[in-house]
């Protein structure tokens, strides 16, 4: 992972972005609330950096630098703080590398690394307003999106 | 899932047979992004770049695929999209709802009406998993942007008490002020419209 982080992006992308205004109280200082789990079916496991992998039930919160894992009866749907819906398929890696969304002025950015499986996108507010802050990339090919919905599918990558 | 993912593998294969024997060769697919319709059937649009190569895709169901190091426009339909990921999208989140409720002249009174909305929100945030609301003030463009700002938070705020004291969880409701940046409609600066005192309550 940081290997193929190291040699595909810049690392800065999985920095947490400072979110949130003097209008805003959608985020607790410190903890980056990016999204949370909606629907999930099967083993569903979420990797946070220093902590052992969990698994994910309904309501969990996913935190910039996230990686979500599904098993091959797995599938989970994360709904961002800008209202992208992302879900995942069976057997995919997933990271959400970064992510940043001020709710008052609705500036922000989202990155996200499907790095196997299958990914379902619809972009949210962020991808309305400024539609070049929405980026999606697999290990060979990068996505540039224009309010979209749309699936990504990186199964035959890592065969 | 991956029962449906290994037929669609084996027709590739299929279909890269055929190309082994018409092209004397078999290229393998690593990637394929599918442009899906719009639900309020709006154009959209992926690009989609490997290395040097650069794809547009505009047409629902267009797919990009990565061949062999190359990318290749190729098309698919509903039915096949639904066969193939029918698994994954079952689990896709609801898509956000949103409800708006007036609010009177330079005040924090809700406008007469806004009950039966907060009563036909309700009904639809019982059926949402792990249900978040955001409630974000507006106002028109009387005053400036910093007290309207404040305003609209505060608008936000009163209609969290509101919810609240209806029996909705503190904890889901997230308020947000956005001022007088996105009116309902549209107005010179310093004009009073009521259509634009407003909160939306956004469900998800």
């Amino acid at each position: 992972m940081l290997l193929l982080c190291a040699s595909l992006l810049p690392c800065a992308w999985g920095q947490a972005q400072p979110a949130g205004t003097a209008a805003s109280s959608a985020a607790t200082p410190g903890v980056a609330r990016a999204g949370v789990v909606k629907r999930l079916v099967g083993t569903v496991t979420l990797v946070r950096a220093g902590q052992a992998p969990t698994p994910l039930q309904p309501g969990a919160v996913l935190r910039v630098g996230d990686t979500l894992r599904t098993g091959a009866d797995g599938a989970v749907g994360v709904t961002l703080a800008d209202d992208t819906l992302l879900t995942a398929g069976a057997n995919t890696e997933l990271v959400l590398s970064a992510f940043a969304f001020d709710a008052t002025t609705q500036d922000g950015q989202v990155q996200v690394s499907l790095w196997r499986g299958t990914l379902a996108m619809v972009t949210g507010l962020i991808g309305k307003k400024a539609p070049e802050k929405v980026n999606v990339q697999t290990r060979t090919v990068v996505l540039g999106v224009r309010g979209t919905e749309f699936i990504v599918d990186a199964t035959g990558a890592v065969q | 899932m991956s029962g449906q993912h290994n037929r669609v593998r084996a027709l590739t294969a299929r279909l890269c047979l055929g190309s082994l024997i018409a092209l004397g060769g078999c290229a393998q697919v690593t990637d394929r992004v599918i442009l899906l319709p719009q639900p309020d059937g709006q154009p959209s649009a992926v690009e989609v770049a490997s290395g040097s190569q650069r794809l547009l895709l505009t047409q629902p169901y267009a797919v990009a695929e990565r061949h062999d190091g190359t990318l290749r426009l190729v098309k698919t339909d509903a039915a096949a999209v639904q066969q193939a990921y029918g698994a994954m999208l079952a689990q896709q989140p609801a898509r956000p709802r949103s409800f708006i409720v007036q609010f009177e002249a330079n005040a924090n009174r809700l406008a007469p009406g806004a009950e039966s909305v907060v009563a036909e929100m309700r009904a639809a945030l019982a059926a949402l998993p792990a249900a978040e609301l955001i409630v974000t003030g507006h106002t028109d463009r009387v005053g400036s942007v910093e007290a309207n700002d404040k305003l609209s938070l505060a608008r936000a705020e009163a209609v969290r008490e509101i919810l609240v004291a209806a029996g909705v969880a503190r904890a889901a409701v997230t308020v947000v002020g956005r001022g007088e940046r996105e009116p309902l409609v549209p107005t010179a600066d310093e004009v009073a419209e009521a259509r634009n005192r407003r909160v939306e309550i956004k469900i998800r």
